[in-house]
């Protein structure tokens, strides 16, 4: 390859990879050397510069003229939640979505990779969708986007489905999630069937599609503190992970998993056919494993202080399935677990990284990690204490520590409050970065 | 099989055989933390094959069980079959159940070209023993790399996989660049002209592996990479489909 930064074009892996960009879909194209752009996904706050949600382009590439800056700032017109983003399977396109209006702005990566153009805006999501609100993941499958809802039209609850979109932006399906009295051929193994629904990801070796559950719309927009002090709102969390037929989209089993299980990872060995999960609610770590031809779910350690509510967010495995990065917005602190074990995870480090945290990407060899802050805005903690409340840092990792090496201050650039990032990179389209100014003439 | 004879092909074979050892068998990497360079390179012999060169590891559904919902229309382009008959997609693909996959044909990546290839070879001897498929379906396999995949060079090609004398799998290519960009692009297939580190084309393309499959009213109805390209699971969507198994 002209770079070292290297593509996976020909061969699309056929599971999981892991951590932010291994851990996106195994049929997208990936970025496996040194990522140029990171685009984050933010929320828009009042009175904080255009107060709009936009996707903010970082330049990461240390050999970038412009690194640690930010290179393009796009905004979509209006607040919409902005929560999670997703590429295509040919990674042309970004899709991010908002979890209050329901709307999806779909960016172009790929004509700049320096500067995303939004492309297509679906504002029908509820309509086509027969009721689904509040798109959540965004997946790649091939030639097609599966986006998970949280909620539904009716009642604002956490009952909702999952979404088909052809990778143009057209509506395909929908495929509601099992619930009591709606099991749609799963089978109910333990208390809980409550159609709720949060992320999703596929092990198309063994023909399985995982999805999660969290909480409907009337939890996700209402005052953090007046949520937990309803015990009404604090009893409609998800507690189920779905195990479904990945090529037929039909649910085969439900499992217990209380607490509201959230980001799913999976593992990379051949032969490790099983998943993590962390509950929000009850601080744990499960596994949803393969035993016996038959999926299975069991807790298998504590993050934390549970009483203390740490709240456990997104979580990254490492290539070699040897760890897990676990972050607990509530305390800030980012957690190193050694997962050589699957079913006896071990803490090996705690880092703080900022009053809060919430998203972790990695890189495919791990050496870098980005963390974002952002929840939800009427999560987020609005007086902070020092001034990394609302920011994007990034780390290297190194003798087993992270090393801080740069922070965008969020609030400070007028931006807003950043949430999921993503990856891009010139390499994926052929293309090549642009010189660095003053190289050619022997100025550098 | 040539493999891997240059740099930038050793690249991407690096890549796939960190993804396939992990994937499908191969003694689990060790290298995860390691930034894979071409110094890292390792040989794509050691890489395990794709799902589609075995047994397929679950059960599949009952034929006309599931749905394979419409998602998009199949386009046209001019096109010039192994004969060097010029022709269109939309003429060949009329009345007919159609699995269309994109190639060429030195391609050495053997989970790339090659397994579609293959697979599709296991589908042809499937559609002649089975009556339910046999003249009701067809296999196409469309060049992009018109200048080297002369309708000869396809002919030859073809003899390998005897397609030939099957009479169900056409070989074909582009009149002109402007048609296969068209193609392409309606297909969102993307070709990159590897280079080396001189900016040099080496003669080699990296592109998403995909094969679409495509009713007989010409409807797009499912797209298979890598992980989901068996033969088994192409027959049975293709009954499905023929099973009149309408979308929701």
């Amino acid at each position: 390859m002209k770079k070292w930064l290297g593509m996976i074009l020909t061969v699309l892996l056929p599971q999981f990879a892991m951590a932010d960009e291994t851990c996106m879909s195994p049929y997208m194209a990936k970025i496996v050397g040194q990522e140029d752009f990171v685009y984050i996904w933010t929320l828009g706050v009042e009175g904080l510069g255009d107060e709009q949600d936009k996707l903010v382009t970082v330049s990461v590439n240390p050999n970038a003229e412009q690194y640690g800056e930010v290179v393009n700032s796009l905004s979509v017109g209006g607040r919409n939640e902005a929560h999670h983003s997703g590429l295509t399977d040919d990674r042309r396109y970004l899709w991010a979505s908002g979890l209050a209006s329901s709307k999806i702005f779909i960016f172009d990566v790929h004509t700049n990779p320096a500067k995303p153009s939004l492309h297509r805006t679906i504002d029908s999501f509820v309509g086509q969708s027969g009721g689904v609100v509040g798109p959540h993941t965004s997946y790649a499958l091939p030639g097609r986007i599966l986006i998970t809802g949280l909620s539904n039209e009716a009642d604002h609850g956490g009952v909702t489905g999952l979404v088909e979109y052809t990778n143009a932006g057209d509506y395909i399906t929908t495929h509601w999630m099992p619930k009591d009295g709606e099991l749609n051929g799963a089978v109910k193994s333990g208390q809980f069937a409550d159609g709720y629904g949060y992320d999703v990801r596929a092990l198309p070796r063994r023909n399985v599609l995982l999805t999660s559950s969290f909480t409907g719309l009337n939890n996700y927009m209402m005052n953090l503190g007046e949520m937990m002090g309803s015990p009404e709102a604090m009893s409609n969390f998800g507690n189920t992970v779905v195990v479904w037929d990945l090529h037929t989209r039909k649910p085969k089993k439900i499992l217990d998993v209380p607490g509201a299980p959230l980001e799913i990872r999976c593992a990379w060995g051949s032969n490790n056919n099983y998943c993590f999960t962390t509950t929000a609610l009850t601080s744990e770590i499960w596994l949803i494993y393969e035993q016996d031809n038959d999926w299975h779910a069991k807790k298998v350690a504590d993050i934390a202080d549970a009483s203390k509510v740490p709240l456990p967010v997104d979580i990254s495995i490492s290539a070699d399935d040897g760890s897990l990065w676990v972050n607990t917005w509530n305390d800030g602190m980012t957690r190193l677990f050694d997962i050589s074990d699957p079913f006896a995870p071990i803490l090996k480090s705690e880092t703080s990284i900022g009053e809060q945290v919430n998203m972790v990407s990695q890189s495919w060899d791990g050496k870098r990690l980005y963390y974002t802050s952002s929840l939800l805005a009427n999560w987020d903690k609005k007086v902070s204490t020092g001034k990394d409340l609302q920011y994007f840092k990034i780390y290297d990792y190194q003798d087993d520590k992270l090393v801080h090496k740069l922070t965008i201050d969020f609030i400070a650039e007028g931006l807003g409050y950043p949430h999921q990032m993503r990856f891009g990179a010139y390499s994926l389209y052929g293309m090549t970065a642009p010189p660095r100014p003053g190289k050619f003439a022997g100025l550098d | 099989m040539t493999l891997w004879v240059k740099k930038t092909q050793q690249a991407l074979c690096w890549l796939g055989c960190l993804v396939m050892a992990s994937a499908w068998g191969a003694p689990h990497h060790s290298s995860g933390t390691q930034t894979p360079t071409v110094a890292h390179h390792k040989p794509a012999l050691e890489a395990p094959l794709a799902p589609g060169y075995g047994p397929l590891g679950f059960e599949l559904p009952a034929v006309g069980s599931y749905a394979r919902p419409v998602i998009g229309r199949a386009s046209d382009g001019l096109v010039i079959d192994s004969r060097g008959q010029q022709t269109t997609l939309k003429t060949l693909m009329a009345g007919k159940v159609t699995l269309l996959s994109f190639m060429y044909a030195s391609c050495s990546d053997v989970n790339g070209c090659p397994l579609a290839s293959y697979v599709l070879n296991r589908v042809m001897q499937r559609l002649a023993k089975d009556p339910r498929l046999n003249n009701r379906v067809q296999l196409l396999s469309l060049s992009f790399d018109r200048l080297n995949d002369t309708p000869e060079m396809l002919r030859k090609y073809a003899a390998r996989f005897e397609a030939e004398q099957a009479q169900n799998w056409r070989f074909l290519t582009t009149p002109s660049d402007v048609e296969l960009e068209k193609i392409l692009k309606n297909y969102n297939q993307f070709v990159i002209q590897d280079v080396d580190n001189n900016g040099k084309p080496v003669g080699s393309l990296s592109h998403l592996l995909r094969v679409y499959l495509i009713d007989e009213q010409q409807n797009l109805r499912e797209v298979y990479s890598v992980s989901f390209l068996h033969p088994d699971i192409l027959v049975q969507d293709m009954l499905t489909i023929l099973s009149d198994v309408k979308s929701p």
